[in-house]
């Protein structure tokens, strides 16, 4: 860990920023058709408990990283093993955002250049801003959340004096039925809102943690209300269909706008506001990555590892699917069920058990020496 | 080496150079003679042999030609020497010298000294000296300063509409004098220090005690004792020895030649440093917004100064990415301009046969050619740069078909945006950071331009003046400060003194100062009848 604070607000624009990153790129909830936005509410709260989750566990340890609680909770080598395997996945998730961004960029607007390329000009920005630490990333999110909102508002504004919106693709509610809907809450319980595990690296740094639990939960809630809210403009702007054909929605609802035939194409918006979101998603995995190992390996400093490690997730970005369909296809089937189950639900809560018992076995030989 | 050569060496490195002590010896003749020696007989060094009065004690006056007010040396301190008539013919030498000092002497600043090394100092600042045969002491006049400066003028730099037309000069003491006609309080304190081995430079730091945070103050002291250099001739040679971060472009103290601002600045518990030998007086600890105000900010009315404000935002990113926009529309994102405007920029750069990121390079270069011709050349051949300039550029590379219309106006609009940011220091960054831009619009588009932009974000964000965030109050954000940012609020609004800079004394004013005037028709509305039934 690096000896830096950052503020309840500052935590709060980082998970918000987070959490738009990537699921204003890559629509959520689909399965539920024209009730997308129901689910991603559904998904929030499923996403809220499991915050309760991580919380509780890392209120047994406070201001310790999971990657050295786990060794407090399981023992040295078991701890340290699972430890291990959990920066994996995180290595892994920043690798697969980076491959989401550049492959978006190269369809979007860069066909020729290779992903490669793209790739390594987002690692630059990354590794520049992880060696600079986490006050400087807090501090940027809180003026780029700036930003992004005004994007945001202003492509609302514009949205509705286009005229582009029509409530009536949003009927009927509930045509598939409860049990899809379901299903489409349990897709996007994992991503985008159970990926809130990735902060448990970084509450520590809260420099009032009294008020982790509050800032978490609002954070959740304001940014499941406003995915939310994308949603429901994306679909009553292009209605199911044509949505589920787009390669990304948002782009295809902003380029409706067209406003007293000259604010038309306002294409760069999305990209600002997608880039800044791709920005914080990458770089808050890959910085709690580094964290991650420079714990478990007991490096002095994070700044050594952040070059090395960076060139392999840049290698691993590239490498981990042979095409956009298969990384996609892997993003949907593989990782929800083999990666975000366990190590959102089954290893917090394993974690959970055991540190109970631990302590109620505490709170017994503490009784019986009185 | 074998010890005898050692020793030997040793010997020689401890027989001294100059046979004199450090201390002023009873001898006038071998003081004189010391004093001579030391400057190398310069004839700007002046040695007034004389005799005091009626007792005939030979003395000597020193002083430096140039650095003394010669009227007032004449007329008060020689004078009033030669006239010295002794009361008691047993007094001795050293009684003489308190006499003289006491008694005789109509002038401010006389100070006793016996090291050589002070009275050097002292005589190098424009002190006289006056050193009486037979005592080891001497006595050192520090009022009779003077000789030519340059008097207040107008500041060249910070031009405004509204406020004062005063600028600092060369002269330290002058400088000071200037702040403290305008805060008029004990709690403004200064402190002064000499740096630079070969030139002595007289540094000073000035704060409102009761504002300042003290831990600020100690680290300015520190980080200027930490200077070992033989020479400060600028304020510039400071700023680049006590900076935060050099590596970075940005500049991380504020400098400016308007004791207004410094008077200001001060008040929100900032602390300046005055370097003699240079109008610009430097300004610490400062955040980045400070550099897109300008002083009218505060004398105009708060909406209008908060619009120009967040123009001048608006200004710095035109300079910042204008060319580099221009770059990445037309490479990269057609699609992004609308059809007509697209199909005019296409006929016009059809004859061209760059490509637009040479176009634009070549464009920016030949700019800054011109602009750094037009900076050096005598005045009297400037307005030749222009027409050349203008001529060439404008009319003949476009009509050769070398440049397209559209990149002069993106390059004249650059230009012109980047005179117009207030702040000198951050317009030579941005100069700098635009063809960085250029090149990644060159090579990614609007992504190259808007991961450059980021990085830029974080780079400011990761950037402190004297532990103070470069970005605040906007990140981290501080809702008291965040009155004087991309708007100002009105003056009955802003309370509190910044707390970044301040923290201990944050109240600036009492109760609710929004003016409140009388509900009109109670004493308006008799004197407008009046008017009336005048008129009628």
């Amino acid at each position: 860990m690096e000896n830096a604070k950052i503020s309840p607000r500052q935590l709060f624009v980082l998970i918000i920023l987070f959490q738009l990153g990537s699921s204003l790129l890559i629509p959520v909830g689909l399965t539920a058709k024209q009730d997308a936005w129901l689910a991603v509410l559904g998904g929030m709260v499923g996403g809220l408990l499991l915050f309760l989750l991580y919380y509780k566990v890392g209120s047994y340890y406070p201001g310790l990283v999971p990657t050295e609680y786990m060794a407090k909770i399981w023992g040295p080598f078991f701890g340290k093993i699972f430890a291990f395997l959990y920066v994996l996945y995180l290595f892994y998730l920043a690798a697969r955002v980076l491959r989401d961004y550049g492959e978006m960029l190269v369809i979007f607007a860069y066909p020729e250049t290779p992903l490669f390329i793209v790739n390594l000009l987002w690692m630059v920005l990354v590794v520049y801003t992880v060696r600079k630490g986490i006050e400087t990333l807090a501090r940027t999110g809180e003026i780029l959340f700036v930003v992004v909102s005004i994007l945001a508002l202003t492509s609302l504004l514009l949205l509705v004096l286009n005229g582009s919106i029509d409530t009536k693709n949003l009927q009927p509610v509930l045509e598939e039925g409860p049990v899809t809907l379901i299903k489409a809450i349990g897709e996007s319980v994992f991503f985008p809102f159970g990926e809130i595990v990735v902060f448990t690296m970084i509450y520590p740094y809260l420099n009032q943690l009294k008020k982790a639990k509050r800032v978490g939960l609002y954070a959740l809630l304001f940014s499941g209300f406003v995915l939310s809210v994308t949603m429901a403009v994306n679909l009553s702007v292009l209605g199911f269909s044509l949505l589920s054909r787009s390669n990304f929605p948002l782009l295809s609802t902003i380029q409706t706008i067209n406003v007293a035939e000259f604010l038309e194409r306002l294409d760069v918006f999305f990209m600002i506001g997608v880039v800044i979101g791709g920005f914080f998603k990458i770089t808050i995995f890959f910085y709690v990555a580094v964290m991650g190992a420079t714990s478990l390996f007991k490096v002095k400093e994070s700044s050594h590892l952040v070059f090395p490690l960076g060139f392999i997730t840049l290698f691993l970005s590239v490498g981990i699917a042979s095409n956009f369909s298969e990384h996609i296809q892997e993003g949907l089937d593989i990782v929800p069920l083999y990666l975000h189950l366990p190590f959102q639900v089954i290893f917090p809560l394993l974690l959970l058990v055991s540190v109970v018992l631990k302590n109620r076995k505490k709170q017994k030989k503490q009784l019986a020496m009185k | 080496m074998s010890p005898f050569f050692k020793g030997k060496k040793n010997a020689d490195q401890n027989k001294p150079v100059d046979p004199m002590p450090g201390a002023i010896t009873s001898s006038l003749q071998d003081n004189l003679a010391w004093v001579k020696q030391k400057f190398g007989n310069s004839p700007d060094i002046i040695i007034r042999e004389l005799k005091i009065g009626s007792s005939k004690v030979k003395a000597a006056v020193i002083y430096v030609q140039g650095l003394v007010d010669n009227q007032l040396l004449n007329d008060f301190l020689i004078e009033s020497l030669m006239q010295y008539d002794s009361s008691s013919q047993d007094e001795t030498r050293t009684q003489m010298l308190d006499n003289l000092s006491d008694l005789v002497i109509p002038m401010g600043g006389v100070k006793e000294e016996t090291e050589w090394s002070k009275l050097f100092e002292s005589l190098l600042v424009g002190a006289t000296l006056i050193i009486i045969d037979g005592t080891d002491k001497a006595l050192t006049v520090a009022s009779t300063q003077g000789g030519e400066s340059r008097s207040i003028s107008e500041p060249t730099t910070q031009n405004v509409i509204r406020g004062s037309r005063e600028s600092f000069t060369e002269n330290l003491s002058t400088n000071i004098s200037m702040v403290r006609r305008i805060i008029r309080t004990p709690d403004l304190w200064v402190e002064s220090m000499k740096i630079g081995t070969q030139t002595n430079t007289n540094v000073s730091i000035m704060y409102l005690n009761n504002v300042v945070d003290h831990d600020v103050v100690k680290e300015v002291k520190k980080r200027l004792k930490r200077i070992k250099i033989d020479s400060i001739l600028e304020s510039g040679y400071i700023e680049q020895l006590i900076e935060d971060q050099p590596a970075s472009p940005f500049p991380q103290i504020y400098h400016t030649e308007r004791p207004d601002v410094i008077a200001g600045n001060l008040l929100e518990g900032r602390v300046a440093i005055f370097v003699n030998g240079t109008p610009f007086v430097l300004l610490v600890p400062v955040v980045f917004i400070q550099f897109f105000q300008t002083p009218d900010d505060y004398y105009f009315r708060f909406d209008i100064a908060s619009a120009t404000r967040l123009l001048r935002i608006f200004i710095f990113f035109i300079s910042l990415i204008g060319p580099a926009a221009y770059i990445a529309a037309t490479t990269y994102h057609q699609e992004m301009i609308p059809t007509h405007l697209l199909l005019i920029i296409a006929a016009q750069r059809e004859s061209v046969p760059f490509p637009a990121v040479i176009e634009a390079l070549i464009m920016e270069l030949a700019f800054e050619v011109l602009r750094e011709a037009g900076l050096r050349l005598p005045k009297a051949i400037g307005s030749t740069v222009s027409i050349v300039g203008g001529l060439v550029i404008g009319q003949a590379a476009v009509q050769a078909g070398i440049v397209s219309p559209p990149m002069v106006i993106v390059v004249a609009i650059t230009a012109i945006a980047s005179f117009a940011t207030p702040s000198f220091a951050v317009a030579i960054s941005v100069r700098l950071l635009r063809f960085a831009f250029m090149g990644l619009a060159a090579a990614f588009g609007f992504f190259g331009i808007i991961v450059g932009l980021i990085m830029l974000t974080v780079h400011l964000c990761g950037l402190r003046s004297f532990g103070v965030p470069y970005m605040a109050p906007l990140g981290p954000y501080r809702p008291v400060e965040s009155g004087d940012t991309v708007i100002r609020a009105p003056w009955w609004a802003a309370k509190k003194r910044p707390g970044l800079f301040s923290p201990n004394n944050v109240k600036r004013e009492a109760g609710s100062q929004m003016p409140a005037p009388p509900q009109p028709r109670t004493i308006k509305s008799e004197s407008t009848e009046k008017g009336n039934q005048n008129e009628s």
